[in-house]
């Protein structure tokens, strides 16, 4: 364990208002409720057709209020805003919420400032799944779901699962070593996925889906089986602020402060997987929300989870749902391409202007 | 984790574009019968669930009913080869989007693209509110967007031809779907025709052993056994050199090596490969091809787009082969690597 | 508040077959101050580990334990984490924070097993922060960074989250290693005061024997897992005692308290 004074560097000094917001986490909360509001809008009217704003509001008010609005727009206006945005736009919040509740999660798990929701396994296990439904010539479709998502999912967990017992999480191992044992059987996954991949022929490129993201076949149907899932796993992330906070000074310190370790270990990876594999099934690997979120929000506000939980999981919203109004202006992007291209510079700067003292 | 899965992608892209050059270079799976969903969508743009008198009713490649209310007047093509075939029936006019791969004819190109290859723009096809979408099958038109396609009551048609009669019954296919179909079968015979002249043509001269190059980065890719290219190899006077398995289309060169191709044909001309640069790869030199200078450059869209210009490709493939056979010159097709 | 008893009997506690503590009994009386002496491997933080309590196992690292650790002559298997947590307070050797820390969020951690489960601290919480803050005399640090103070200011901080947490009980592995004087003195000072006035027990290892000679009313010395001496530290470190333990000949002075 390696004691770090950073001896000799001056304390850096952070602009007033910084510190301000870091004492008043709710202003903080409710600009990203704000931000969040204007990008949720903008996903809606904006696309990559053209709808007048007008109409737009005319076709939710008439369909989600029941007003009687007289339809001046074509039906297909009222598809594409109804059938094609609203879902799209919904699965983007609460993947990019939940994608950084599981980041924050891990992260204070495994005390890790590189860890992110699919640093157990849950990547590579997921494309695997999806990899394999493809090789699988049954097509089946049941609530907006195929084989692809169905398999993507338990892969996600099952690679969760085998890190966890492989490495005996559930006892009491060393979590460095659940981190390696994350990388072993990641990397086995991954020349898994090398194989299946090698194998499938011109599906390849539903693969390259799944390794890139997207929210271009979120669907009601998905949102109805997708959303409790997600919604449910991060009600229970939400509550674990205290444990966080426990956690951080480790797990033993943990313990003194009276925190029974070992379940909070399996509650907290369990909703962490759970919302991590719901939300790679529906949409794929998105990189980077899960694991710069939380380092901002935790640079902006503080490392305490009562704040860092849900002003993560706003703020974490919000940019996911930017980033696929960003990626389906031009066309069909894959959502993670946005999410890296906006999402890495941005780190970099924040890292540099506040210099966290982050040990890697 | 991330980065290990992110190792793979450049050879992901590379077999897929070497793939998107021709989709019918692909393995074939067997056709599997894709149970339609119900339209979920409340909004049925189509009313595809009851059938009127006038009503089309079709059976798609992937063994899928799929009933059309009249004959289709705003159309989605989603393959290059669905594209040209359409235009060839005389329905271009009734044409409203297209791929970005989509470049035959002229015409084509001025359609707005609404696919390219991450996937299929819903958004702009619910737009465009066809009332037909035509789809490649074997996942060039991604499964997942023809099923969101269909649950939003768009009748979408998937396309796929394993070999040249299942291009021709594509045509006939189309051409019923769009209300044209004596122009079909004036396309269909005309290729006949030209199949016929090929197959004649080359019936009692030698077979060599015939290698088409699909592609050669990062690795060399060539036909699958029994795909579509293997299929036109065989019907243009050659004995195809294939990969060993259906499912795999990269071979190694010890194989081609050991299997001493006495033709080969480069697929990727159109990428800048030309016979000179072959007889410089390391480990070529030595094959009867390459000694023989019998290496020679095809428009590989021409020759393996399962399309109306097919006749033309396969004259062009089994000139290639046999120069010396009795062909009618191919009328279609973009000469590479002139000889000076 | 009162302090808490603590009593050992016959603990042993072993690694295999070897016993890191060995049939160690000894009874610590509520708002006593006692260190725990002894050469390294002795077995002194052993001890001090199974004294803070089997925190989900975590604290004697897997040791097998035979004989009995009670307090308030409960035996401690029988109270549960949380209880547990608002009577003892236990200031381990190291701290490292894993993320950017600053003094008030660290010291505020110790009001965890106190604060409500899903509301967090509340003002009464925020006044006892604070008060601890003060009495350890480290509000210039308030708003710097854990990782960024010096390992005295850092133990300070440590020390102040572990106030915050109002033990009964504070267990202390090794409080003033690696600080220099003014700070050693600093936070021997501020263990006194707690057990003075708060009336707290505090029981501590400690590798300085002159500081333990001169804060602490009675010592444990442990040699090899066994407990050799117990009692005042004029009576525990005679020069024989200190020669057959620690294997060095002392030049004892008495200095006047």
């Amino acid at each position: 364990m390696s004691t770090s004074v950073v001896a000799g560097r001056p304390a850096l000094a952070r602009p007033a208002w910084l510190d301000w917001l870091r004492h008043r986490p709710i202003w903080l909360a409710l600009a990203g409720l704000l931000a969040l509001a204007i990008v949720a809008a903008a996903g809606v009217v904006f696309g990559s057709v053209a709808i007048a704003p007008g109409d737009t509001l005319a076709i939710l008010g008439h369909r989600l209020l029941g007003l009687p609005v007289t339809q001046t727009w074509p039906a297909s206006a009222e598809t594409i805003v109804v059938e094609l945005r609203l879902p799209r736009v919904l699965m983007a919040l609460a993947v990019g919420g939940a994608l950084s509740l599981a980041g924050v999660a891990l992260q204070g798990l495994l005390r890790n400032p590189l860890a992110d929701p699919y640093v157990l396994g849950t990547a590579s296990g997921a494309a695997l799944g999806a990899a394999i439904a493809l090789l699988i010539p049954v097509q089946f479709a049941l609530l907006g779901f195929g084989l692809i998502h169905v398999l993507a999912f338990a892969g996600a967990l099952g690679a969760v699962a085998v890190v966890y017992r492989v490495s005996r999480l559930g006892g009491l191992s060393s979590l460095s070593s659940v981190l390696l044992t994350g990388y072993a059987i990641g990397s086995l996954l991954a020349a898994g996925l090398a194989i299946t991949m090698y194998l499938s022929g011109q599906n390849l490129r539903q693969i390259f889906f799944y390794l890139l993201g997207s929210f271009s076949l979120a669907s009601w149907p998905q949102v109805a089986v997708g959303l409790p899932i997600i919604v449910l796993g991060s009600a229970v992330l939400l509550t674990r602020a205290r444990s966080l906070n426990a956690l951080l000074l480790g797990e033993e310190t943990a313990a003194h402060l009276g925190l029974d370790v070992r379940r909070e270990r399996l509650v907290l990876l369990a909703a962490a997987s759970l919302v991590t594999a719901a939300a790679v099934a529906m949409a794929g690997l998105i990189g980077f929300v899960g694991l710069v979120v939380p380092h901002v929000v935790r640079l902006v506000a503080g490392p305490n989870a009562r704040a860092l939980l849900p002003l993560s999981a706003i703020w974490g919203a919000a940019f996911l749902a930017m980033a696929d109004l960003l990626a389906r202006i031009p066309g069909e992007l894959p959502v993670g391409v946005i999410t890296g291209v906006i999402g890495a510079p941005f780190f970099l700067l924040v890292l540099r202007r506040y210099r966290g003292g982050y040990e890697l | 984790m991330r980065r290990l899965s992110f190792k793979f992608l450049p050879l992901l892209a590379a077999v897929v574009f070497s793939a998107c050059a021709g989709p019918g270079a692909t393995p074939t799976p067997a056709p599997t019968p894709a149970p339609t969903p119900a339209p979920t969508a409340t909004v049925a743009l189509s009313p595809s669930a009851a059938p009127t008198p006038a009503g089309i009713t079709l059976v798609d490649d992937e063994g899928t009913t799929v009933t059309l209310p009249g004959t289709p007047q705003t159309i989605v093509s989603l393959t290059p080869a669905t594209t040209e075939i359409v235009f060839a029936l005389g329905a271009g006019d009734r044409l409203r989007g297209r791929t970005d791969l989509d470049d035959y004819p002229a015409e084509a190109t001025a359609l707005p693209v609404v696919a390219t290859y991450l996937g299929v723009h819903i958004e702009e096809v619910v737009a465009i509110a066809p009332d037909l979408v035509i789809a490649g099958g074997n996942n060039f038109t991604a499964a997942g967007d023809v099923s969101r396609l269909r649950d939003l009551g768009i009748p979408v048609l998937v396309v796929y031809a394993p070999d040249l009669d299942g291009v021709l019954a594509d045509i006939r296919l189309l051409g019923k779907a769009v209300g044209e179909e004596q122009a079909a079968e004036g396309i269909v015979g005309a290729v006949e025709a030209r199949i016929t002249e090929v197959s004649n043509a080359v019936a009692g001269l030698d077979r060599p052993r015939t290698f088409y190059e699909i592609g050669n980065q990062p690795e060399l890719y060539g036909p699958a056994p029994e795909s579509f290219v293997a299929d036109e190899v065989n019907l243009a006077g050659g004995d195809p050199i294939t990969t060993t398995d259906p499912a795999v289309f990269a071979i190694p060169l010890e194989l081609l090596v050991t299997l001493d191709p006495e033709v080969i044909i480069l697929g990727d001309a159109a990428y800048g490969i030309c016979p000179d640069s072959v007889a410089t790869r390391p480990g070529w030199a030595g094959m009867t091809a390459v000694q023989d200078g019998v290496v020679r450059p095809v428009d590989d869209i021409v020759v393996t787009r399962p399309g109306p210009r097919i006749g033309e490709g396969l004259a062009a493939l089994a000139l290639a082969i046999h120069p010396e056979a009795e062909i009618e010159p191919p009328t279609a097709g973009t000469e590479y690597c002139p000889t000076l | 508040m009162s302090g808490a008893s603590v009593e050992l009997r016959d603990l042993t506690l072993s690694y295999g077959a070897r016993r890191a503590v060995d049939g160690v009994s000894a009874r610590i009386g509520e708002a006593e101050m006692v260190a725990l002496l002894g050469p390294n491997g002795a077995g002194k933080s052993t001890l001090l580990r199974a004294v803070s309590g089997s925190g989900g196992g975590l604290a004697t690292g897997g040791a097998r334990q035979t004989g009995q650790v009670l307090i308030d002559d409960v035996p401690l298997d029988e109270y549960d984490g949380a209880s547990l947590a608002r009577m003892v307070a236990v200031v381990p050797g190291q701290t490292r924070a894993a993320f950017p820390l600053r003094v008030e969020e660290l010291v505020a951690l110790g009001r965890i097993p106190h604060e409500h489960p899903l509301l967090g601290p509340r003002a009464a919480d925020r006044a006892v922060i604070d008060a601890a803050i003060e009495r350890v005399g480290i509000t210039n640090l308030r708003g710097r960074d854990v990782r960024e103070l010096s390992l005295g200011e850092r133990q300070l901080a440590v020390l102040a989250m572990a106030v915050a947490q109002a033990p009964r009980l504070l267990l202390l592995d090794e409080p003033t290693v690696h600080l220099d004087l003014r700070h050693q003195v600093a936070v021997m000072e501020l263990l006194r005061d707690l057990a003075i006035r708060d009336g707290v027990t505090v029981l501590a290892v400690m590798h300085d024997i002159n500081l333990a000679a001169h804060f602490f009313g009675r010592l444990l010395l442990l040699y090899q897992g066994r407990l050799v001496a117990d009692g005042s530290p004029s009576d525990v470190l005679t020069p024989e005692r200190i020669r057959a333990v620690y294997g060095v000949d002392p030049a004892l002075v008495t200095v006047a308290r």
